[in-house]
């Protein structure tokens, strides 16, 4: 008996191992036209302008055209729909469209088109999460078929980058021909992809629009394939199902270079990491002294090396090296005998100092690792460091109602130019740094209404130099973004993080 | 009886109300989602404003009430991320765990009872030992592990399967295998302790004299006499399958209910969870009720009160 059962054991198990091999071939073959790539999570949405989400923006990014794009390495504007664009007093944008070119659904492209989309963001019934940065839009002025007027009600220098971040343009008339439900299943742009399924939970398959104004698309056939599980992810990177992710980890890096049908791309990102050090809370973080001491006693390169391979570049002020306000300042060389006499000076004894230290788990390459590796660093001085590990929102909303403890570690970008940086994180509304000071307040006030471009980086480059002598924070580096990639895709990662198929292709 | 199904049918609705309440609860324990929703640098002044109208400023036993008195017409309102209706999206997801969970609970059966049958014939011999031995081994793994361990081997090594997703047939199987591992190990046991009893009595030894061959005994006329319990047991294992769905289900990238409570959670996107939790404890009583009534049929002494 116990053989009869045996053997259809077997049967079944040559019957399931037939089918899958045979199965395996033909996804080889198939791989020649679509490109997988593998994402942690689904798009929220197939609107437009709606969700800030970034697993959203790269997906509908390739549906979608926006105003202006940027340029992969620099981060550069490159003209998109829009083909030129100035300023004609503070308070008012004009733009220049691009002429001939068509919607997925055969409409034509023009300024009404650009206006009902930007309406769109501010029309509070469509809780599109973009209204907060563009609050200050006034209207939207068509001023003839193929040029459009932006009116805000205060100067907005920084616009352009909104434009260039946030919008992309939508069809007005098929939003309202078929409502925002069907349309947030079925999209329409002027982009690079159409839709052809999207699969809740599991994938989101595009091909390519063959009447796209600026080409045919080489790569015909896409699907974004949600993979939640990091392991898993990788997995199927090296079973070759999926030919790109992102966000690799630094420790899986070498398994991915091992491979014999992957290779690893990597770019400097717009991107910074930081260890605030927090003035609003009660604690010796308020004394200047005390901050300047902890910033002799992190050992920024060494971290950098350690924590993550090298895999990222360090910074020494508040801004990422591509970032068009730059300037350079001065690192504070690792110096823990000096962290010790300014801590003496500013009368604590380091043995006797325990501070908290926030971080998030999982959100910035190695963020737990660095903070215990920090922990230990300071623990060399004597200072007790009691790291405490947060899920991502309680994080986020720890530091939003200045409950954070002493430290906490925070990354911030992708960002070109110095306002949404710097106002973003050391005002007194802006939580994020951890840091405030009234004088530093009064100088970024100076600058944001500045429109020239060099007297906007003067300005900016003493803020930088006031945040180093003050110690505001601890800079840590700008991210490197890894990714690993089919061997036979022709794919350059971009500093602005998006995943742009028109630029990729099959080699 | 009746009276027996009317005191269940109002204990469940007593325990759905009662985990509703419990989950209600603690997923707001750590926040709402507005700050997930927006762009990290929205001014405060806008939060606020977002948060107005998500509704997530109104006290919480405000927000409880119309919870409730949504949710007893069946409306778990529109998920805050796509804005479909969240009950809808659940159920959508659920034909894939329940495919998941029935093709599992189909395998381990077919692999458990004989291992089971047969260790009871061949009691203390190395087959027993061996079978009882694996399958509580496979119980001891987290499910979590062993799909990792699955995919490692079968995926990425021999290229046998796919390591994840829900395309083709061939994609259910590392799940399928995966879960039922996990409920093996307790039918095999409970099998074989029921054959032994059962292999013990005067009438096996009197059909044995009789010369019926071992097959048929076994078959015929032990497996039949302890199937019933066997199968109540098991019943009750589908509600476990279902719960373990969940872990399988994020290793795999199973697109089933289990995922959809995940990703609802981490967006804190509240009415999915909750969607999820009413079917997944609807699910559950409604078994263990099934189970109930069929312990009755197996075991008349057993009174329905």
């Amino acid at each position: 008996m116990g053989k009869k059962m045996l053997m259809l054991v077997t049967a079944v198990l040559m019957v399931l191992t037939t089918a899958c091999s045979s199965h395996s071939n033909s996804e080889n073959n198939l791989k020649n036209k679509q490109l997988v790539i593998g994402l942690p999570s689904d798009a929220t949405t197939l609107l437009a302008d709606t969700d800030v989400n970034s697993a959203t923006d790269v997906q509908i990014r390739n549906i979608y055209d926006p105003l202006i794009k940027r340029d992969a390495k620099t981060g550069k504007f490159k003209p998109w729909l829009a083909t030129n664009w100035r300023s004609i007093n503070p308070n008012t944008w004009e733009f220049s469209l691009r002429k001939n070119v068509k919607f997925q659904n055969g409409v034509p492209f023009n300024a009404e088109a650009v206006k009902g989309s930007i309406d769109y963001i501010l029309d509070k019934a469509n809780k599109s999460a973009y209204l907060s940065r563009w609050a200050s839009i006034k209207e939207v002025k068509v001023v003839d078929n193929y040029t459009v007027q932006v009116i805000t009600s205060t100067p907005y220098p920084t616009f352009l980058h909104r434009i260039a971040d946030d919008f992309l343009v939508m069809e007005p008339g098929y939003l309202k021909k078929v409502g925002l439900k069907k349309a947030a299943n079925n999209p329409v742009g002027t982009g690079p992809y159409k839709l052809h399924t999207w699969k809740r939970n599991q994938y989101l398959r595009l091909v390519a629009n063959n009447k796209y104004w600026a080409g045919k698309p080489k790569i015909k056939k896409v699907e974004f394939r949600y993979v939640p599980e990091f392991s898993s992810r990788l997995a199927s990177f090296l079973n070759g199902e999926i030919d790109l992710f992102d966000n690799v980890p630094v420790d899986s890096v070498d398994q991915i270079k091992a491979s014999s049908t992957g290779k690893v791309e990597q770019v400097k990102s717009a991107r910074v990491d930081y260890l605030a050090l927090n003035t609003f809370s009660n604690g010796p973080m308020k004394n200047q002294k005390v901050r300047q001491a902890i910033n002799y006693a992190v050992d920024v390169p060494t971290l950098l090396k350690t924590q993550l391979n090298g895999y990222g570049v360090q910074i020494t002020g508040p801004l990422a090296k591509n970032n068009q306000d730059y300037v350079p300042t001065n690192a504070y060389p690792y110096d823990p005998k000096k962290a010790v006499s300014l801590l003496n000076e500013a009368g604590y004894n380091p043995k006797k100092l325990t501070l908290t230290l926030d971080t998030p788990n999982g959100r910035y390459p190695m963020d737990k690792q660095v903070a215990q590796a920090i922990a230990a660093q300071l623990q060399k001085i004597g200072i007790k460091v009691n790291v405490h590990v947060n899920e991502w929102e309680t994080h986020l909303s720890k530091i939003m109602q200045h409950r954070a403890g002493d430290m906490f570690l925070l990354g911030w970008g992708p960002s070109y130019e110095g306002q949404t940086t710097i106002q973003n994180l050391f005002t007194k509304s802006a939580p994020f740094s951890g840091f405030y000071d009234p004088e530093v307040e009064s100088a970024i006030n100076k600058a944001l209404p500045l429109f020239n471009e060099q007297s906007r980086k003067t300005a900016f480059g003493k803020i930088e130099q006031m945040l180093v002598d003050k110690a505001a924070w601890v800079p840590l580096w700008q991210q490197e973004n890894i990714y690993a990639v089919n061997k036979n895709l022709n794919f350059t990662p971009r500093t602005d993080e998006t995943l742009q198929i028109f630029d990729m292709s099959w080699k | 009886m009746s009276e027996f199904v009317i005191k269940r049918f109002v204990q469940t609705i007593i325990v759905i109300f009662l985990a509703l309440t419990g989950v209600f609860f603690l997923v707001r324990l750590s926040g709402d989602p507005t700050l997930l929703f927006l762009p990290p640098d929205a001014p405060k002044g806008q939060i606020e404003v977002f948060r107005h109208t998500l509704g997530f400023d109104r006290p919480m036993y405000v927000q409880y009430i119309d919870f409730i008195s949504h949710a007893i017409h069946g409306d778990f309102g529109d998920s805050l991320v796509t804005k479909e209706s969240a009950l809808g999206m659940i159920l959508s997801s659920f034909p894939a765990t329940l495919q998941l969970a029935l093709s599992a609970f189909v395998l381990s059966l077919v692999v458990a009872i004989p291992i089971g049958v047969f260790s009871a014939y061949k009691r203390d011999t190395l087959f027993d030992k061996l079978g009882v031995g694996l399958t509580v081994l496979g119980q001891a793994i987290p499910s979590f592990w062993l799909g990792l361990l699955f995919i490692y081997f079968f995926a990425v090594k021999l290229h046998w399967f796919p390591t994840g997703g829900r395309t083709t047939p061939i994609s259910m199987v590392l799940p399928t295998v995966t879960l039922a591992i996990y409920s093996m190990a307790r039918i095999v046991r409970f099998t074989r302790s029921k054959m032994l009893d059962v292999l013990k009595k005067d009438y096996i030894r009197t059909i044995r004299a009789a010369g019926v061959s071992t097959f048929e005994i076994l078959t015929k006329y032990a497996l039949k006499n302890a199937l019933l319990p066997i199968i109540t047991l098991i019943a009750l294992d589908l509600g476990v399958l279902l719960e373990g769905a969940v872990i399988t289900e994020i290793v795999f990238s199973w697109p089933g209910v289990g995922m959809q409570i995940m990703n609802a959670l981490m967006d804190r996107d509240f009415p999915v969870v909750m969607a999820g939790i009413f079917l997944i404890s609807l699910i559950y009583s409604v078994i263990n009720f099934a189970a109930d009534l069929l312990y009755s049929a197996v075991n008349p002494q057993i009174r329905l009160k």
